[in-house]
């Protein structure tokens, strides 16, 4: 626990380097927009695009290739044609940009997820974001996004930084790749922590929230940080790719106040230097994927005592630390993940609640995902959280305060879900689905203030459209 | 090396005439189609150009010669994007914009039909 303590210190340092670094990297994307009419980055000559002697003879004079199916040329629409506009390599640096909007209206039997699903059903989730990425230098890629989430009490919509990374490969051969980021990063951990709000690379609406709460989302999501990341081809059976960063956690909201603290405080939460790391092997065929992640985050609480703040400047460090195994076939991927989280605070908080506690928490799901044809997939999925593995059914937890009897179930959350999700074309998809809960001990506590009108058993059900470009 | 397999092949993986490489291992070739590997020995950038996910070209070319299934591509290149550590290769809509494309831009890769194939563009041997 001194350690962190001592680190306070170097953290106002690095916290005010990372942020101009953001800046800078920011500020740069927003000139690349405004200042590629001057650039210039190809050395090579480069033949006219639009000169008619190259491109005209191509579509009118060849003959139709006799391997070639004859379906008929898709006519992009007007949409499709602006962001072809915009996302065309001609234009320098290599200029990309991509996007999503996503819609989810959620229903619950009891308790509320995302607003007052308990109340006839919401609109709650809504998920937005802008990402723009660009080559500078063949080494160098600078990339931001800006993503929006409303979701429930925890979440307003407002629109906010996601990241902002500095990429400069260091070194590049074939297929061994070391490079180094700076700014804000998505936090590595797990299959999708990194891409959790693109409703399109999740394999269901909600995540499996044992692994990837989203009450602590935004303390998971991203940090400011350096990182150094590798690829490295194993023999020749795949590939080994690590990221090892040090990292700034973001702390500053309510729900991740209110989960590690118990409740909404008038004070607020200390960004402390922390550690991530992870490795994933890949086979060549991309069939089998193995990861391990590791995070070492520290937070300090920084009471106010103007309005009375009845905890004291406690400090607490969180270790999860997560396996991950994915098997992908042509119809059907299988993937589980193991995540063993060991929290400890200090005896600083002054409050009996907080000092001093000590528990490791345990989650786990086994996922399977058959796509029935290219376009039709279903998903089953047991997901199982427990706040404190030795104490699984949170009776002895209960014991310690008169007030918690009957709340037992805030200490665990068995999940089983069922989905269906239809690709109805390539940017755009549509997906249902359906949770049977037994346990709390994922809920917000935002949404849900009274912990005593929560139940113990309750059902989820879902639907989500969702677009990309 | 076995050119007898090659010519049945309906197919070739095809580069813009700058690019000096003229053979690429298929890990190489699994790495630029990976986004992984960004930029071509003599340091110029790889720029990858790619069919629609659900083209029949582009299906067989993931299978034969990457070895791997069009959604995993497509997650591998999501992954990628939405997490701001690299990009996505370039969609085209025809076999048409590929040539365009390819014969157009400097350090290009990406695949075509034999018979779209034109002396614009160089076809390289997959080792």
């Amino acid at each position: 626990m001194k350690m962190l303590m001592c680190s306070k210190l170097s953290n106002r340092l690095i916290g005010s380097g990372l942020r101009l670094i953001v800046r800078v990297a920011t500020l740069s994307l927003l000139f690349s927009f405004s200042a590629h009419a001057q650039e210039n980055t190809n050395s090579k000559p480069q033949p006219d695009a639009d000169n008619p002697s190259i491109k005209r003879p191509l579509a009118t004079e060849l003959p139709a290739p006799a391997n070639q199916p004859d379906t008929p040329e898709k006519k992009p629409g007007f949409v499709r044609s602006v962001i072809d506009r915009f996302r065309n390599n001609d234009l320098p640096g290599d200029l990309q940009i991509h996007g999503f909007v996503t819609q989810a209206y959620i229903a619950t039997s009891d308790n509320n997820v995302f607003g007052g699903s308990d109340n006839g059903g919401s609109f709650g989730l809504t998920e937005a974001g802008l990402n723009a990425s660009i080559r500078p230098l063949p080494r160098l890629q600078l990339s931001a996004q800006v993503l929006s989430r409303r979701a429930g009490a925890g979440n307003s919509g407002t629109p906010r930084l996601d990241y902002a990374v500095l990429d400069y490969r260091l070194y590049s051969q074939e297929t061994n790749q070391l490079g180094i980021r700076v700014g804000r990063i998505k936090n590595p951990f797990g299959f999708y922590n990194e891409t959790r709000d693109v409703a399109f690379t999740r394999p269901s609406i909600l995540l499996p929230q044992s692994i990837y709460f989203d009450r602590t989302r935004n303390l998971g999501l991203s940090s400011d940080s350096v990182q150094l990341y590798s690829d490295t081809a194993v023999f020749d059976w795949g590939t080994l790719s690590t990221q090892f960063g040090v990292s700034l956690p973001i702390v500053n909201d309510k729900d991740t106040e209110s989960s590690l603290l118990g409740g909404v405080r008038p004070g607020k939460l200390e960004r402390e230097v922390g550690y991530i790391g992870r490795g994933i092997f890949e086979t060549n065929d991309k069939r089998l994927r193995l990861g391990v992640s590791g995070i070492w985050l520290n937070t300090s609480y920084d009471p106010n005592h103007r309005l009375g703040d009845p905890i004291g400047p406690g400090a607490l460090r969180f270790t999860p630390v997560i396996f991950s195994a994915q098997y992908n076939a042509e119809r059907w991927t299988l993937t589980s993940e193991y995540a063993i989280r060991p929290f400890k605070y200090n005896n600083n908080f002054r409050v009996p609640a907080l000092n001093g506690l000590d528990f490791i928490g345990e989650s786990y799901y086994f996922q399977g995902e058959y796509r029935f044809t290219p376009k039709i997939e279903g998903i089953l999925r047991y997901d199982a959280l427990f706040i404190d593995r030795s104490d699984r059914d949170g009776s002895r937890w209960a014991a310690q305060n008169p007030a918690r009897h009957g709340l037992e179930h805030s200490r665990f959350a068995r999940d089983i879900t069922v989905g269906l999700r239809w690709n109805v074309t390539p940017e755009f998809m549509l997906r249902a689905e359906f949770h049977h809960v037994n346990g709390t001990g994922w809920l917000s506590r935002l949404d849900n203030p009274v912990a005593k009108d929560t139940e113990e058993n309750w059902n989820l059900y879902g639907i989500q459209a969702s677009y990309r470009f | 090396m076995d050119t007898g397999v090659r010519a049945e092949s309906p197919y070739e993986i095809v580069t813009n005439p700058g690019v000096d490489e003229k053979t690429l291992t298929v890990n190489s070739l699994r790495s630029i189609f990976s986004m992984r590997l960004k930029t071509w020995p003599d340091g110029t950038k790889i720029r990858v150009f790619v069919l629609s996910d659900d083209d029949e070209l582009h299906q067989i070319f993931s299978k034969e010669k990457l070895n791997v299934f069009p959604y995993q591509l497509r997650s591998t290149w999501d992954r990628l994007v939405f997490s701001g550590t690299g990009q996505a290769p370039t969609k085209v809509n025809s076999n048409e914009e590929m040539l365009a494309k390819i014969s157009s831009t400097p350090g290009a890769i990406g695949y075509l039909w034999k018979a779209n194939i034109n002396e614009n563009v160089n076809v390289l041997e997959i080792k």
